[in-house]
């Protein structure tokens, strides 16, 4: 029974890694976001080759059937890549915030800029103009 | 601070078109010439065609992103164009023109950083806070030391010190009560003043209930968070 469990183990860890660098290969994974899969397949596999590090990580935490621990750090892992991904995503709606803020901003620099184009307040020159920008006040 | 300050008038929008022209025309009525700009915050009821032929300056994107974001993206405007203060207002018509003056006062003689128009301060008798209202100004004013009588106020003066750390780091969704957790963890010195307010000229707070519920959590959140959180430096050039 034991050795069907480390097996079928062994043989997911091992398509999980291949997949993992399949996708970073055909750059559907960035290298960034693919180290957390790496080190989880790759330690998946040690564990599946090292029986004896999860009986006696069983022993150790008082769980009579050792590959629950497997399912426990499973259950870790995976929860963290939740909480990462979170993170990112966070970072991404950061930066989404500003590029619409600061594309906005342009929008109407871009706008106020031609309006004084037409008005004459600026030289049309083949040169690039100036933005016209009053000078910060001393302080 | 130079003889006459810059002044940029901030007005965040959306779906004000009923109440939009009133209130720039009230605006221009009390402070001739000054410079408008509208945040049109993806608005649906042709707010965007109202801008287009008023004599102001705005921005604007497709989709609602809340007031944080278009009061921040304001504030860069503005930081970036050179503005000294920025006065900001609410498209609804409830807060009258005619008191910005009296929110200039404490940045022109340099008392204050931020000044919030209060609509409940102890000498405004006029209007009564709600409980929630009452509670949060409470929680607030223990955790600031410093008296919070109108926590969700949205008509502010904003003097060079604050607009330059607002542009870059003004809570997101219905900042306003964080704004005054914010103010405090970074040492700005912020003065209420109370002012004489209107009913709105149309519509309703933009408070429905679960707006309410997850402005309530993201409160509760900022509570615990903003004060234990790294002060954030201040840049300008």
């Amino acid at each position: 029974m034991t050795d069907r469990v480390q097996i079928v183990a062994l043989v997911s860890s091992a398509l999980l890694l291949l997949l993992v660098l399949e996708l970073v290969r055909r750059r559907r994974l960035s290298e960034e976001y693919s180290a957390l899969w790496i080190v989880l397949s790759v330690s998946l596999i040690g564990i599946s080759l090292r029986r004896d590090v999860l009986d006696s990580a069983a022993k150790w935490l008082g769980v009579y059937y050792p590959p629950t621990v497997l399912v426990l750090i499973l259950v870790a892992v995976i929860s963290v890549a939740a909480l990462s991904f979170s993170v990112i995503l966070s970072r991404h709606q950061r930066q989404i915030d500003r590029l619409i803020e600061e594309n906005a901003i342009m929008g109407a620099e871009l706008r106020e800029l031609r309006s004084d184009l037409e008005v004459g307040k600026v030289e049309h020159t083949d040169e690039m103009p100036e933005p016209e920008r009053p000078a910060a006040p001393e302080r | 601070m130079t003889a006459s300050p810059r002044i940029l008038t901030l007005i965040p929008a959306h779906n004000e078109a009923p109440s939009l022209r009133a209130v720039i025309s009230d605006l221009r009525a009390h402070r001739p010439g000054a410079d408008v700009l509208v945040v049109n915050d993806g608005s649906t009821d042709g707010t965007a065609a109202i801008l287009r032929e008023l004599d102001v300056k705005w921005l604007d994107w497709p989709e609602r992103r809340g007031a944080g974001s278009a009061l921040r993206a304001g504030l860069r405007y503005a930081a970036r164009q050179g503005y000294d203060i920025v006065v900001r207002l609410d498209a609804d018509g409830q807060h009258d023109a005619s008191e910005i003056a009296r929110l200039l006062m404490p940045l022109a003689v340099g008392s204050a950083d931020v000044v919030l128009g209060s609509r409940f301060s102890s000498l405004n008798r006029s209007r009564h806070p709600g409980p929630i209202q009452r509670s949060l100004g409470a929680l607030l004013s223990m955790i600031t030391r410093r008296a919070v009588t109108d926590p969700t106020s949205g008509f502010w003066a904003l003097g060079p010190r604050s607009v330059a750390l607002l542009a870059e780091h003004l809570p997101d969704g219905y900042p306003e009560p964080e704004l005054h957790l914010f103010l405090s963890r970074n040492a700005m010195r912020v003065v209420e003043v109370d002012v004489q307010w209107r009913a709105r000229l149309h519509g309703r707070s933009s408070l429905t209930l679960t707006r309410l519920v997850t402005a309530g959590a993201r409160v509760a959140l900022a509570v615990i968070i903003v004060p234990v959180r790294a002060s954030v430096g201040i840049t300008r050039d």
